[in-house]
């Protein structure tokens, strides 16, 4: 841990070394290119004719990427784009563990990559350092693909003032992620209506625990959007109430399900491990019949129903719509954030053929043939939808998001359900779940908000001392009498100065 | 002589074996319990149904993990990296700790001194990291075995060791007319064979499991040894779940089954536990020399 906390500082120093002659400058002139801080020439969007700077050979892309578990150089998709864009491009990963210390090393030392795709998080901490390329010039001049496939919305979300850092990647589109399974067999043994609100849940918990004597609910979250949907609190971070922004710790009902919670778990009507269960318990409880439901998400949908079924081939799940609360409103939250940004260093000595490689990435076709592959090969179109052709598909393209740098937001939602029709238990819960979702979905105003320093240092630290405190509430051993003091304390470590930087920002929106 | 044993004394005995069964029963329990999970079906890991006997066998499951692209670039990493490794740094310890034996050498404490140095203080990761770089072994193979070539404590090991070798016995071959070196070669190396063969293990065993400065200095998917591979594979499977806000459903959809887990440890911890096996004999002598003199 110490050696973690020293390293920690190390780089930060580093990087703020490495960076700040760079990063003063960029200030200081806005419209002028700050002069890099290695030997390569400054001048790189000095106005020179298109053709000149992309003619000649093209030179081979160097591409850092987040960690996954499969060799990009050598996957079918990296031929592909190689052969169709003329741009060989090596990839680089990040280590699984501790990728923002290993990547703010990187950036120390100048490593010279010509694409990153970063996180949220590392995408603000380079920006601020000012280790990245304003892209505005050079999406004028070579990017008009990814200015006519991105949203203008997208595009403020990877902008600080005005100025452009990098390309943001669309997410998937809109989903629900999980609803409430609970076993059908035991339902209709126990003669038992589906529960709608909380009162007729907990009535639910409490016979299947008298007469079953089974774990009636089973998980692991401190917040668990199912239950706490029906006090109008829902995963996002941050909610507008009143025109404010407010967060989801100072939410007013949250002290109320937290009461909830607790009063579950101290009648044994919730796992009594649930402080320390992960989400693979939770599935071994649902599926060995020790638990009676759990929230199930639609990627793990397979794996669970085949489990089940094997242990117990009568039985079934029963999918439990949105619980609702007392105005009858069942809220999702969503993050409509992007998911990945494509940033290039200073440093980088490719920058037109950077940028000129995404651009290409983004056309019609190639585009297409990158996300879902060929028709007839690895994809086929039945109702205006597009369905995976097995084992081709899984074989070829499964790992093909990888290799997005941006995409276009008017047809990748559609390409990307492709991935979901894999397999037939996948879809169908899948299609009920957006189904049962439909208006229910609530998103984070803070989606697409600008880095904000205080915002990206406080979050993650406060969110896991967020979530520890409430555990400790739901198993009750502290006192929701001390629920006050502790919103003090998350206020006193930044809360507060995170709240009011939200704030401001969000005037500015309206 | 055989002393009469007494009542207390077999008692004492009997809890002994007892004792250490268990102790024994305790450790090997989690690995069979792996080994089990990886031969079973998904469905059975997931519900937990699985002890210490595979359900619905299969080997699907070691098929699917020997025919990984990664996994086999990552053991042949790991292979390299070991025997490469040992020989290099056996070579150069013995090397070093030969002459530090020899009161005659002048200056022997302070060299002694800097090696111990180095124990105690090293320059910090930065520094190391920058060294490197500049050394332009970042991303390649050897940079997993030239850094830490010598390991200081384990230089000291083999000096002790040499330094209860009878001079007589060397100078015995001076007279024959042999080298320093061939004295070295063909007399005290034959005769360290036992405290040679412990470090060789300490050497092989620090580098087959070795993840961190591949860790640090790898960049490349396919030049990740094999520790680094399973790390990857165990927290990449839960850490994707992590921020469930911000989830990456693309690697939702991808994480590996328990069972293909399971296989891959197994895989991943066989070749090294046979080692064992090979080299006890001089193991249990090479930590008994040394420790009495006289």
């Amino acid at each position: 841990m110490k050696k973690t906390i020293t390293l920690l500082m190390l780089i930060a120093v580093m990087i703020v070394s490495a960076c700040s002659g760079s990063g003063n400058g960029g200030k200081t002139n806005n419209n002028k290119e700050s002069a890099a801080p290695t030997n390569n020439t400054a001048a790189t969007n000095a106005p020179q004719p298109t053709e000149d700077v992309l003619a000649g050979d093209k030179p081979q892309l160097r591409q850092l990427q987040p960690f996954d578990r499969f060799d990009p150089n050598s996957y079918i998709t990296a031929k592909f784009l190689e052969e169709k864009t003329g741009y060989k491009t090596t990839y680089e990963m990040l280590p699984e563990e501790l990728p923002n210390e290993k990547l703010n090393l990187l950036m120390a030392n100048q490593e010279k990559y010509d694409i990153m795709r970063l996180s949220k998080e590392q995408f603000f901490t380079l920006a601020e350092a000012g280790a990245l390329e304003p892209l505005n010039d050079l999406i004028d001049k070579y990017g008009a693909n990814l200015k006519a496939g991105i949203k203008e919305t997208t595009w403020a979300a990877a902008s600080v003032d005005e100025k452009i850092y990098a390309i943001p990647q669309g997410g998937t589109g809109i989903y629900a992620g999980t609803t409430l399974v609970v076993r059908q067999d035991w339902m209709e043994e126990l003669s038992l209506e589906v529960p709608t609100n909380k009162d007729e849940l907990y009535e639910v918990l409490k016979t299947i625990k008298a007469k079953k004597n089974v774990i009636p609910l089973t998980g692991q979250l401190s917040v668990m959007p199912e239950i706490a949907a029906m006090f109008g609190i829902t995963s996002n971070s941050w909610i507008e109430m009143d025109g404010k922004l407010v967060h989801q710790a100072e939410h007013p009902r949250m002290k109320e399900y937290l009461a909830f919670m607790n009063k579950l778990y101290s009648e044994g009507l919730i796992d009594s491990e649930w402080p320390i269960n992960t989400g693979s318990v939770a599935i071994e409880r649902f599926t060995s019949g020790q638990a009676a439901m759990m929230s199930l998400a639609w990627w793990s949908a397979p794996a669970v129903v085949n489990a089940l079924n094997r242990n117990f081939p009568d039985a079934n799940y029963l999918v439990i719509p949105g619980l609702k609360d007392e105005q009858g409103n069942s809220p999702i939250g969503v993050n409509t954030g992007i998911s990945y940004f494509m940033a290039i260093p200073k440093w980088s000595t490719n920058k037109e053929h950077a940028m000129n490689y995404m651009n290409v990435k983004l056309e019609e076709e190639l585009f297409k043939e990158l996300v879902i592959g060929q028709e007839g090969v690895h994809h086929k179109v039945e109702d205006g939808k597009y369905f995976p052709i097995l084992p081709k598909f899984d074989e070829e393209l499964n790992n093909a998001s990888f290799f997005l740098t941006g995409v276009d937001e008017s047809v990748y939602s559609t390409y990307w359900q492709a991935r979901v029709r894999k397999d037939p238990i996948l879809f169908n819960y899948f299609e009920e779940l957006q189904r049962l979702a439909e208006g229910r979905f609530v998103i984070d105003p803070m989606s697409n908000a600008p880095p904000i320093a205080s915002v990206s240092e406080n979050s993650q630290k406060l969110s896991k001392f967020s979530n520890d405190t409430y555990l400790q509430f739901i198993a009750g051993t502290a006192s929701l009498d001390t629920f006050d003091s502790y919103l003090a304390q998350w206020k006193a470590d930044g809360g507060e100065a995170m709240t009011k930087d939200a704030n401001e920002w969000f005037s500015t929106t309206k | 002589m055989r002393h009469k044993t007494s009542f207390l004394d077999k008692l004492f005995v009997a809890s002994n074996y007892i004792f250490f069964i268990l102790m024994g029963v305790i450790t090997i329990f989690p690995f069979l319990n792996l080994i089990a999970k990886s031969m079973s079906s998904e469905a059975a890991v997931i519900s937990g149904q699985v002890n210490l006997l595979p359900v619905d066998l299969q080997f699907g499951t070691y098929s699917y993990v020997i025919s990984d692209k990664l996994f086999q670039s990552a053991f042949m990493n790991s292979v390299i990296v070991t025997l490469v490794g040992t020989l290099l740094s056996l070579m150069m310890t013995s090397l070093a700790a030969y002459p530090l034996s020899k009161p005659r050498l002048r200056g022997r404490k302070i060299f002694v001194l800097m090696f111990v140095f180095t124990m105690l203080f090293s320059g910090g990761l930065i520094p190391t990291y920058l060294l490197i770089r500049e050394l332009g072994l970042i991303n390649e193979l050897p940079v997993l075995f030239l850094p830490g070539m010598i390991s200081v404590f384990n230089m000291l090991v083999i000096k002790s060791y040499f330094e209860t070798i009878p001079d007589a016995l060397e100078e015995s071959a001076k007279i024959d007319g042999a080298s320093n070196f061939r004295t070295f070669l063909q007399v005290v190396l034959p005769l360290s064979l036992p405290v040679l063969a412990t470090i060789a293990l300490f050497y092989a065993v620090g580098f087959w499991n070795d993840f961190f400065s591949a860790m640090i200095y790898i960049n490349s998917p396919d030049l990740k040894p094999l520790q680094l591979y399973l790390k990857e594979l165990l927290a990449s499977a839960n850490n994707v779940f992590l921020n469930m806000e911000m989830i990456d459903i693309d690697r939702a959809m991808n994480v590996s089954p328990q069972a293909i887990q399971a296989a891959s440890i197994i895989v991943a911890t066989i070749p090294i536990l046979l080692v064992y096996p090979f080299l006890q004999k001089y193991f249990v002598k090479g930590v008994m020399l040394g420790s009495v003199k006289g």
